[in-house]
């Protein structure tokens, strides 16, 4: 996946735990686990709104775009 | 959903009619093998009198009987995906890729049923004289060529909700 969530380095910038994030946007720390370790296959708008108004920050600093894993996978499957 | 009365009792129905099935099988295996063994007794038992035995009239219903015993295991493996799809649906998450298959598979099984029918049907009229008409439930029906078309469209319903459904448990 292109897109990778920058979650933890979030969560250690604002001394948060995934647990108290959790509480904070009513999210289950299964889900938000899903959403730190990249198996997450989509996300809708009212969590990313969720965790962008707790952790105060845009969703641009949350998600970030990688090209050179998209040339990487698209080689290995050439 | 899980709590719905209609699921215990289709599942009871169809443990019911997978026995009665094989009970249904097991008479037909019954009564072909009797037109061998005893075939006189067996023939004059269904009302077939000796004077009027036509080669081709018992080869006929030797047929037809061997026609439904293969049905016997089609309507099983019909009834215990129905069986599987009905379980699913009771645990809460019936649009599986497993069950799109089961429905599939479903479909062509009531296609062969349906042409099995349509063969009985056509013995049937062929032996069926006058004098000894042979009324057998078979051939062509509309009901049975819409559920076959119903079934293949409903496992391609189930196909995509099972995709669907992948997609939304990825989705946080």
């Amino acid at each position: 996946m292109a897109i990778t969530v920058k979650l933890d380095d979030l969560l250690y910038a604002r001394r948060m735990t995934l647990t108290e994030l959790s509480e904070r946007v009513d999210i289950t720390l299964a889900n938000l686990s899903i959403l730190k370790t990249g198996k997450a296959r989509a996300i809708r708008f009212s969590t990313l709104e969720a965790i962008c108004a707790v952790l105060a920050c845009q969703p641009g600093d949350l998600l970030e775009f990688e090209p050179d894993s998209v040339a990487a996978e698209q080689s290995r499957a050439a | 959903m899980t709590n719905s009365p209609a699921l215990p009792v289709a599942r009871v129905t169809l443990q019911i009619l997978i026995a009665l099935n094989w009970l249904w099988g097991a008479a037909i295996l019954t009564l072909l093998t009797a037109t061998i063994v005893a075939e006189q007794w067996t023939f004059t038992a269904l009302g077939i009198t000796p004077s009027s035995w036509i080669p081709s009239v018992i080869m006929g219903l030797r047929a037809i009987a061997a026609l439904g015993l293969v049905a016997i295991p089609l309507n099983y493996m019909v009834l215990r995906r129905l069986l599987a799809i009905v379980d699913t649906v009771r645990e809460g998450d019936p649009f599986l890729a497993a069950n799109a298959l089961h429905l599939q598979a479903i479909a062509w099984l009531l296609l062969t049923l349906q042409l099995l029918s349509i063969l009985v049907g056509v013995i049937a009229r062929a032996i069926s004289t006058p004098a000894h008409p042979v009324h057998v439930d078979a051939g062509f029906s509309v009901n049975g060529w819409l559920a076959v078309l119903l079934t293949f469209i409903l496992a391609r319903v189930f196909s995509a909700g099972a995709l669907m459904r992948e997609d939304l448990e990825g989705t946080v």
